[in-house]
């Protein structure tokens, strides 16, 4: 809704130099100075300054983290009917919220992360574009507890089952990985050993 | 003052091209879901429009 409101400025913004520029003489008048100066000046602003926010927003969509064909296998490992496979069982539970699935466990990936991450989104457009993916991605560094504690942590089912409730402490400080025993992540090298899952009955 | 006038005219329209044609860019690449389509709001889209207010700005405060 926000992007179409935005698209809204952006066509009278553009309506409004389009008529300055065919008739000029209209800033003449006071009246002209102000629309000119609204066209020319606020509307361009406030059109970037919110059509970024919308862009930021949108890199949060799991339509958007798919729209990369390298991220294909990533997308149909949210579709195998075993409940092994740890982000599928999230996916198709409601675990995570389905428009934001990769951003739910990967929080500070590319433009969400430090410097160092956002020039790794910028490396992975070049990579896209104009060079070849590596055929096996895989993550920059060590998968952090803290996005599956973000949900889990202080939730009864995780803290008082075993082994969980003896471990709390090493899971806190990412001494012990979670994904050392949920180990089963989107491998998608075997993927079509997997049964698919047609999705939800309509 | 005809000269002024017609230097402002002609910085207006400057203005004016370059805000148009990164404004198209930024309407183009909101209605794409895609990673380049950010870059190409800020990098193309973002510098046309920062362009076009600037050349707005200067031609006002000069003429």
């Amino acid at each position: 809704m926000a992007q179409y409101a935005i698209i809204a400025v952006i066509v009278l913004s553009i309506i409004l130099v389009s008529l300055i520029l065919l008739r000029p003489s209209v800033t003449t008048a006071q009246g002209g100075k102000m629309l000119a100066f609204i066209a020319f000046f606020i509307l361009p602003i406030v059109a970037t300054v919110f059509g970024a926010s919308i862009h930021l927003e949108n890199s949060k969509s799991t339509q958007f983290c798919l729209s990369c064909h390298v991220m294909e296998p990533y997308g149909k490992s949210l579709y195998r009917d075993d409940p092994a496979y740890l982000p599928a069982a999230h996916f198709q539970n409601h675990r995570i919220p389905k428009e934001s699935a990769c951003f739910s466990c990967h929080t500070h990936y590319t433009m969400f992360g430090d410097l160092t991450s956002k020039m790794r989104g910028l490396k992975h457009i070049y990579m896209y574009y104009l060079a070849t993916p590596p055929p096996k991605l895989t993550l920059y560094e060590p998968f952090q507890n803290r996005e599956c504690l973000y949900c889990h942590a202080g939730a009864r089912s995780f803290e008082e089952t075993t082994p969980h409730n003896a471990m709390q402490q090493q899971l806190a400080d990412n001494s012990m990985s979670c994904i050392t025993c949920h180990n089963k992540i989107h491998d998608v090298a075997n993927l079509d050993k997997a049964k698919p899952w047609k999705g939800p009955a309509t | 003052m005809t000269g002024n006038a017609s230097r402002l005219e002609l910085s207006l329209r400057r203005s004016a091209y370059l805000l148009i044609a990164g404004l198209i860019v930024q309407g183009v690449t909101l209605i794409w879901a895609h990673p380049a389509s950010f870059l190409l709001f800020m990098s193309l889209g973002g510098t046309l429009v920062l362009a076009g207010i600037i050349t707005f700005l200067i031609a006002i405060v000069t003429h």
